[in-house]
Formats: C-alpha cells, structure tokens, sequence
C-alpha cells in the first residue's frame, strides 16, 4: 500500500471540477449517507458528465443509484438495500433487473452489516472482516465473494467478507474546511470507514468554516483532512433526502419522482427537467423553489439544531 | 352497548406487532409499518421501549414519521447517534432483545425473502426485483427473537420461499441455526392484516395462533401453500380500542405511511406538510 501523501492543502474546488477529475468512465465509487445525507447533487453532475460504466458498492441507497439506473451509468451494483424507503421499489431498478430496460445491471446482494465490515476491513488495511451474518441465507449461493470458514479459534462458521477500496468516494457533511476536514452531526453511517477505504475522497459540506471552528467541537470530525484530496461547497446537496440540522426530507418531491418514473417516458422527462435541464446545483436549487428549500429548513430546525 | 370501531387493516397489523414489544426492551425496526409498531407500542404498553436503527441510531422519540431509516427525522430526540457498524456491533453482540422485519415471502420455516420473486424467472430473471436484505438479513441472523410483518396474499406464503434473504428456521430439522452459526433466536411471530401467526418449539412449523374479528380459518388457509396447522384453541384478537386507534393515528398523522400516494397527493405543497407536520410536532395532533 502506498503511503498517503495528502496534506493541510487548501483543497477548495467546484463540484464540476472534482467530477471530472476523479469519476472515470468505469470507475468505483461509494457515496455517504444512509438514505439521508445522501450526495444527490454529486450524482446529478456525474450523469450531466455522462460518466459511465460505474460500478457502485454501498449498503444502503435510494434515488441517487435509482438515477444512475435510468440514466444507463450503473454498469454493476454490490449493495444490500436498492428501494425507495417507505415509497416502495425502485423504479429504473426494478426496470432494468425485470424488463432488461435501457440494458440489465449486474447485481451482487450484500447485507447493511456485510457492507459496513467490508469497509472496515478496507479502513483497517485489512483483507477481510468476519461476521456472523449471512450464514444460511441464500445470499452465500449467488455471491461468490463471502467465505464460509469455521473460526480457528472457536470452531464455529464464520463468514469472511474482503475488503471494499472504491476508487472514489463522495461524502456529504455538513461543516468542513479548506483542507477536508469533516465534521457530521446525526448518525454518521458508515462514513469514517469509506472515507478510509477509497482511494480518493470527494467532501461537499453545507458549510465551509475556519479550522478554529472545526478545533471547538473535534469530536466530530469524523473525517480528517489526510482522508481527503478535494472539499467543494454545496448548499442543498442533499436534496429531496434530508440532511440533519439542516433540511429535512422532501416527501413530496420524492412521491413525484417515485410516481413519474414508473415509466420510463415519465423518468426521462424528470431527468430532462432537473438534471439536464439544469446546468449546475444553483440552477437545480432555482428550480425547485428556494422557497420549498428554506422550508424544508425551517422544518428540520424545529427538531434538530446544530449548537451554536 | 358499544359499536364496533372501525380500523384498516394496516392498523391491526402495526398494533399486534406493537402487542409483541414489551416494556423496557430494545428494539431493532426498519420503516414503515415496522416502524409505527414500535411508536404505537411505546404510546400504550411500552413507554420504556428503545428503538435503534441501522443507521446508528439509539433511543429516538418520535414526533413525525421516517420515510427512510437515514432521515435526519430518524435521529429525533435520539439518546446516541453512532455508525452503522457499531449499532451492528451491538446486535451481533447480543444487546438487542427484539426485531421486526418486513417481507415479500415467508415460508412455513420462517425463512424470509425480500430479494427477488422469481415467478417463471429466476434470481437474475425474476417477476418482481425487490430491495435485497438491506439489514433484515442482519437483523434476523443476530437479534434476540424476530417478529415478521406482512400482508396475507395469494403466493406470499410458500413451503419454500424463492430466496432466503432472512433465516428463519432455515430447512426447519433440530439446531439448524445453530449448526449454520446464527447467533439470534429466530422468527416468534408473523404478523399479518388477517391473523397471527406462531412457530412450534419443536418442529419449527408455523402455525394459526390468532385471528382478527371476522376472519375464518378456511379464508386463512386459502392464502398458505402448505397444509397449515392450527393451534388447539384459536385465539380471537380483540376489535382495537378507542386509546389504540388514537395512538395509531398519532403515529402516522397525515396517514403517509399507510395511505401512500393517494394521502401524499391530498397535500397541497410543501408548506401545508410542514404545517402539519409541526402541528404533531407541538400539539401532538
């Protein structure tokens, strides 16, 4: 493993920028978040930049990989959890694996806690975790990559799982500075780990603050700066999914997504309307209302505040 | 002499489940249904009950519902917010007492599938793609006992589910998740919108153990794929009460979570949802 050559830089550049220096045609990513923090805003502009034959490893994600489906980005999938929440089934997913349309993307089913143990062992500069899920299930049949052994120690099954080194991920935060440190309010997912685990880090934040600010709360920095090559300023970045302290999700908007792209006439429209349609976040942010944002914000600071 | 109240069937089914929580105990939910049995069970029986979610969420009080288990909303009046790894952590190390799970198939083991129904297809072919095991498979692996949840409908109960995404008693023969090195206990009960379910301590076979008011046994059998056995006395669950029907509606105030696209298309913008959703917020509406 080579050593880690990031530094204390000044790693301040635009979303447009960092997509196309580190997403390549083929590349593997992993983005942050649980259903919630999600980096929507990064995915818009990976498919404006028409970045393909991606492969995604995750544990559990929603319209962003459901985007990706339907835009015909998403060559393979190695995740646990690929629905829309209490909405339902995802659509382009449910397209793509049933009907072939626009093409069928390669699946490989993991579990959340498989996920997780596999960017740990990454993390850990590990080759594997074990773990005692997955044992018995039909999940051990069609995925060749977890090994059954019994415990040298105790003698019981295990399940090995190898560690997961995506090429590139993406973390929304919500306060960073200027050379990537990042700090997360709510639960953190399984965030520390993937940033440990991919080979370059992409930060967006909702804020950018002096590192005196980040030094008067350090237990929350659960993103070091030597974890992360670029840190780009992005308001809104996880919107319709909520971002704690910040906003809070966007049901409606979600519904509509969910319902229009029951079609694929109907998902090809929403994705001409707010990703093509749009030439960058601000212009995604104009169109869906600044009014509906700020009270989706108003909503979320009646239940979660950061501390000043 | 009291009328009957009325309730919909998703009702029944999140407030039986509430019924299997108890006070005091740890409880890992997903969303959803699963979700509002866990609300509904701290409002009337269960005060003390801690709910955790796989995002790494500890102990939340709830004011308005989760659409997702990472919505900032899932962290509302949280005791600890930690990672997914650790919350994991802790259920295969045995913190946590209880687990509910929802599901597409189950089968008279208890084995669950939420991954794909193959119809004439098969796993890379099928009828329905479906989630996957997000961390149902987790949970049904390591917690102490699981309850099931779901809906009764024609081919959903099967001698064999078509994947099992969630061990239950997996081929149903003695210690056969022990021998596979499952920690948890297993399925206790499935939860349907017609009846309760059991398993036999012995044979690990599902059983009728409850029926809802005006359901019969011939309607339930209709619904299972395999010759179901009953239990000597079937229990009949009482009509819910006028404190679980409140309870219910709290849990889901714009009746989002049951009435879906239909109670989501009643409201006008987002200002009238943030509204309402305040208005549960303060006055508990």
């Amino acid at each position: 493993m080579q050593h880690n050559q990031r530094r204390a830089t000044n790693k301040q550049m635009t979303l447009a920028e960092a997509v196309s220096r580190f997403v390549f045609d083929g590349a593997t990513l992993t983005f942050g978040g649980f259903i919630g923090r999600d980096c929507v805003a990064v995915v818009h502009e990976i498919v404006r930049q028409g970045k393909k034959d991606l492969t995604v490893i995750d544990d559990s994600k929603t319209d962003i990989t459901d985007i990706l489906v339907g835009a015909g980005l998403l060559k393979k999938w190695e995740g646990a959890y690929f629905g829309y929440g209490a909405l339902g089934l995802a659509p382009n997913f449910r397209r793509s694996i049933e009907q072939g349309i626009p093409y069928r993307v390669e699946v490989e089913d993991w579990t959340n806690a498989a996920i997780s143990m596999r960017f740990l062992a990454a993390a850990l500069n590990l080759p594997f975790m074990p773990t005692r899920s997955m044992l018995g299930s039909d999940i051990l049949k069609y995925n060749q990559k977890v090994k059954v052994i019994q415990d040298p120690f105790e003698g019981q099954p295990l399940a090995l799982v190898p560690a997961a080194r995506p090429d590139v991920a993406f973390i929304h935060v919500q306060r960073a500075d200027i050379t990537g440190n990042g700090q997360i309010w709510g639960f953190t997912g399984s965030d520390e780990n993937k940033v440990r685990a991919a080979k370059r880090v992409v930060l967006t934040c909702e804020e950018i603050v002096p590192p005196e600010e980040i030094k008067r709360q350090a237990n929350l920095t659960a993103i070091p700066f030597y974890c992360v090559d670029a840190v780009v300023h992005v308001p809104f970045g996880c919107h319709p999914q909520s971002c704690y302290g910040y906003y809070a999700y966007d049901v409606l908007f979600c519904g509509q997504y969910h319902e229009m792209a029951k079609t694929r006439e109907g998902f090809l429209a929403w994705l001409d309307t707010y990703v093509y349609g749009c030439r960058d976040h601000q212009e995604y942010c104009a169109k869906v209302g600044w009014d509906r944002l700020f009270a989706l914000q108003h909503l979320e600071r009646q239940f979660n505040r950061l501390p000043a | 002499m009291e009328k009957e109240l009325p309730y919909v069937p998703g009702q029944m089914m999140a407030l039986m489940t509430a019924k299997e929580l108890k006070d005091g105990e740890i409880v890992f939910v997903g969303i959803g249904l699963t979700l509002m049995a866990g609300i509904v069970a701290q409002m009337l029986h269960a005060p003390n009950l801690t709910i955790v979610y796989e995002s790494g969420c500890i102990g939340p009080r709830k004011w308005r519902v989760d659409f997702n288990v990472g919505d900032s909303s899932a962290a509302d009046g949280a005791t600890a917010l930690t990672s997914e790894w650790r919350v994991f952590g802790d259920l295969q190390a045995a913190f946590y007492d209880v687990g509910v799970l929802g599901a597409a198939q189950v089968d008279k083991y208890g084995n669950i599938n939420s991954t794909a129904i193959f119809g004439e297809g098969d796993y890379y072919h099928p009828q329905v793609r479906l989630p996957g095991s997000g961390g149902g498979n987790d949970i049904g692996s390591s917690v102490g006992r699981t309850v099931i949840m779901m809906k009764m409908q024609k081919k959903r109960f099967l001698p064999r589910v078509d994947y099992i995404t969630t061990p239950g008693y997996l081929d149903g023969t003695p210690q056969a998740r022990q021998k596979a090195g499952l920690v948890g206990g297993g399925p206790v009960a499935v939860v349907t919108d017609k009846a309760v379910f059991r398993f036999d301590p012995q044979t690990h076979e599902m059983y009728l153990d409850t029926l809802y008011p005006g359901i019969t046994v011939d309607e339930i059998k209709s619904y299972v794929n395999w010759d179901l056995k009953t239990a000597p006395q079937i229990k009949t669950a009482p009509l819910p009460t006028k404190e679980e029907l409140a309870a219910l509606k709290r849990a889901d105030p714009g009746n989002l979570v049951l009435g879906r696209e239909e109670a989501r298309r009643q409201i006008r913008d987002i200002h009238q949802y943030v509204a309402m959703t305040l208005a549960g917020r303060y006055h508990g509406l």
